[in-house]
């Protein structure tokens, strides 16, 4: 029975293709909305989380402003919600190069490397532009991130003592800017500034993405990028550690260093490889489902749009409600395959915006370098909800279709 | 009347319709005696108004009697739930309309197939029946045809063939000639009458006197009465 429900409300559907459509576009768009959103948010967690562990576990990150977690407040333990304060690190750091000469001295701490970010275009031979991130940093930040080389090396602490304007560049930069011919010892221009290049790095293998971690750079001495830019702040800090195991006790000391430093406030963040992720992950969640709740809607619009069809439809099928009932359907029999024809629609309506989601992320792959994740989760997700839709919303129509009685519906037309 | 010892398919006793609403009291049949024994082909008649129509409703048990005794094949209907009317109308009842009688969607054999479908016969059975009533009403060869493009002899035919798929007690047909022209109307009459002659109960219900030719028995309605009039055998 529950076969020929299928069959028949299969036949209803293809008798009526475009009503049919338009019937499932409200479930297609939502479930669509809803599984690209789901996609691309874990596709860029998995992507990050990809780029962080790729950083190491001993490395700490001291940044301006307060970022997460209990943060204490006239000596008691105060929860935040495990937020992230933007404008602590939006607004003028607070980190200066005091901090960095203060913090090698500590205990487990190896290397020290402030870094400022300068935006900027790079030009060669003004010819080809890029906007890579440009990192102004010391010596030693090679070193602390491991860098590897395709051509030359880092600038020397020489270098950045005599403001020299050397620079090296990431492989993606350089493939932007010279192709495959040689980059070292040409000069780019950044704001206004021809810098030699006297290094290109190896490609990392976390591929391209967010963030430091990116094969998209240019990395120049933080002295001369003081110059360029004429401001002598300090954007973040890396520290590394001796051993990850030694990594809690080093964050400690760096926290009580710097509050020193500050007057006794705590301005700044010291954040693990851990926590960075962990802030990045609380603010994607919070973003991920504001869009998918946004997103939901389209699903309740899709459902109301079916149940409003299928309403329309059983008036203009009376007739066909009435010979069926006369040649010995049951009420139930009508009722089942109303609902049916209902949830058969908002489960292909959920299918067809899963392949399209689909086809969606493998656009928003080549376009916007995300590579959007459809888990097993979401595909149940779309089918259940679609599922779940159909039969919420095909209720009504199909309950009013049983309720039809023979003689009424045979008198109709 | 006493129910005399033939096979009656339609037994009636004292049977009445009353409509109560608020715009009065209308009795549509009343004290109603009828018995229609297997093998009968009964012509129900009267002008419109006088309660063919509410009598061809509860003999095909699309409505029920107010009062009055209605025994279908010996059951008696007063008491059933409209499921198990439904499996009745299902079984023992084959309806031929005057007019949409088909379902324009399904092709002609789906159509004949679907009261078995109801009645969750096996689909190779659906098969062969199908086939053997087709044969019957000379539409083999249109099995595969949308009902939305025959004519309206070849739809009443293929009305007539899913009537016969459940092997009812009687077939139903209210006005089957209505919207046929004079050619045709004698054409689906006289495959009725030869169904008849295979044994199978018609009861017609019409206003059309010459279509009351065709039966061995007139029941005459008027103002919610019965008249009986017997016919040569």
């Amino acid at each position: 029975m529950i076969l020929q429900n299928i069959k028949m409300a299969l036949i209803s559907i293809k008798s009526a293709k475009l009503r049919s459509f338009l019937t499932m576009l409200g479930i297609i768009i939502g479930v669509f909305a809803v599984l690209v959103m789901i996609a691309v948010g874990d596709g860029v967690k998995s992507q990050v989380s990809g780029q962080v562990s790729g950083l190491g576990t001993n490395l700490l990150t001291i940044l301006s402003g307060q970022t997460s977690g209990s943060t204490a407040k006239n000596g008691q333990q105060q929860k935040t919600t495990g937020g992230f304060n933007f404008a602590g690190s939006v607004g003028a750091s607070t980190l200066t190069q005091a901090d960095v000469a203060s913090l090698d001295k500590i205990n487990h701490v190896t290397e020290v490397a402030p870094y400022n970010l300068i935006s900027s275009a790079v030009v060669y031979d003004q010819l080809s532009t890029n906007t890579p991130y440009i990192f102004g940093t010391t010596a030693n930040y090679s070193s602390i991130r491991d860098l590897k080389y395709d051509n030359g090396a880092f600038f020397t602490n020489q270098d950045n003592a005599s403001s020299r304007k050397v620079a090296i560049i990431g492989a993606d930069t350089k493939q932007n800017l010279f192709g495959s011919t040689d980059a070292i010892g040409k000069q780019i221009s950044i704001k206004g500034q021809l810098f030699t290049i006297v290094g290109v790095t190896k490609k990392s293998d976390t591929g391209t993405g967010f963030g430091p971690g990116s094969d998209d750079v240019v990395y120049i001495p933080i002295n001369t990028a003081n110059v360029v830019t004429g401001s002598n702040q300090i954007f973040r800090i890396q520290a590394q550690v001796d051993k990850p195991q030694d990594i809690d006790s080093a964050q400690q000391a760096i926290k009580d260093q710097l509050k020193k430093n500050h007057g006794g406030q705590e301005d700044f963040s010291v954040l693990t490889q851990k926590d960075l992720l962990t802030t990045f992950n609380t603010i994607l969640d919070l973003l991920t489902t504001f869009v998918v709740a946004i997103a939901s809607i389209s699903l309740l619009v899709g459902g109301i749009g079916i149940m409003n069809i299928m309403l329309v439809t059983v008036s203009e099928r009376t007739r066909e409600i009435g010979i069926r009932k006369a040649i010995g359907a049951t009420s139930g029999n009508i009722l089942s395959q109303f609902l049916i024809e209902a949830v058969i629609l908002s489960i292909a309506g959920g299918l067809l915006g899963l392949g399209l989601s689909y086809l969606a992320g493998l656009v928003i792959k080549k376009v916007a370098g995300i590579t959007p994740i459809f888990s097993v989760k979401a595909l149940i997700l779309a089918i259940g909800v679609s599922l779940f839709v159909g039969v919420v919303f095909g209720v009504a129509p199909a309950v009013k279709a049983a309720r039809k009685r023979p003689i009424q519906a045979l008198k109709s037309l | 009347m006493q129910k005399n010892n033939k096979n009656s398919v339609i037994y009636m006793k004292s049977l009445g319709k009353r409509y109560d609403d608020e715009a009065g009291v209308l009795d549509a049949l009343k004290d109603v005696d009828l018995q229609i024994n297997e093998g009968d082909f009964v012509a129900i008649m009267g002008p419109s108004g006088s309660g063919k129509s509410t009598l061809m409703n509860i003999i095909g048990l699309l409505d029920k009697p107010t009062s009055g005794v209605f025994l279908l094949d010996d059951v008696d209907i007063a008491t059933l739930s409209p499921k198990k009317l439904a499996g009745l109308r299902r079984d023992k009842i084959g309806f031929v309309f005057q007019s949409f009688n088909l379902l324009p969607r399904l092709n002609v054999s789906q159509n004949v197939e679907l009261p078995m479908v109801y009645a969750r016969k096996s689909k190779s059975f659906r098969k062969k029946k199908t086939e053997e009533v087709l044969r019957k009403v000379g539409l083999l060869d249109k099995a595969k045809h949308k009902s939305n493009r025959m004519s309206g002899g070849q739809v009443q035919r293929v009305a007539i063939a899913r009537a016969l798929t459940n092997d009812p007690s009687l077939i139903l047909a209210d006005e089957p000639t209505g919207n046929l022209d004079t050619k045709t109307g004698t054409e689906i009459m006289n495959l009725l009458k030869d169904l008849n002659k295979q044994g199978v109960t018609i009861v017609v219900v019409t206003h059309n006197p010459e279509i009351g030719e065709y039966a061995n028995r007139i029941v005459w309605v008027r103002d919610g009465l019965l008249h009986n009039k017997r016919l040569a055998q």
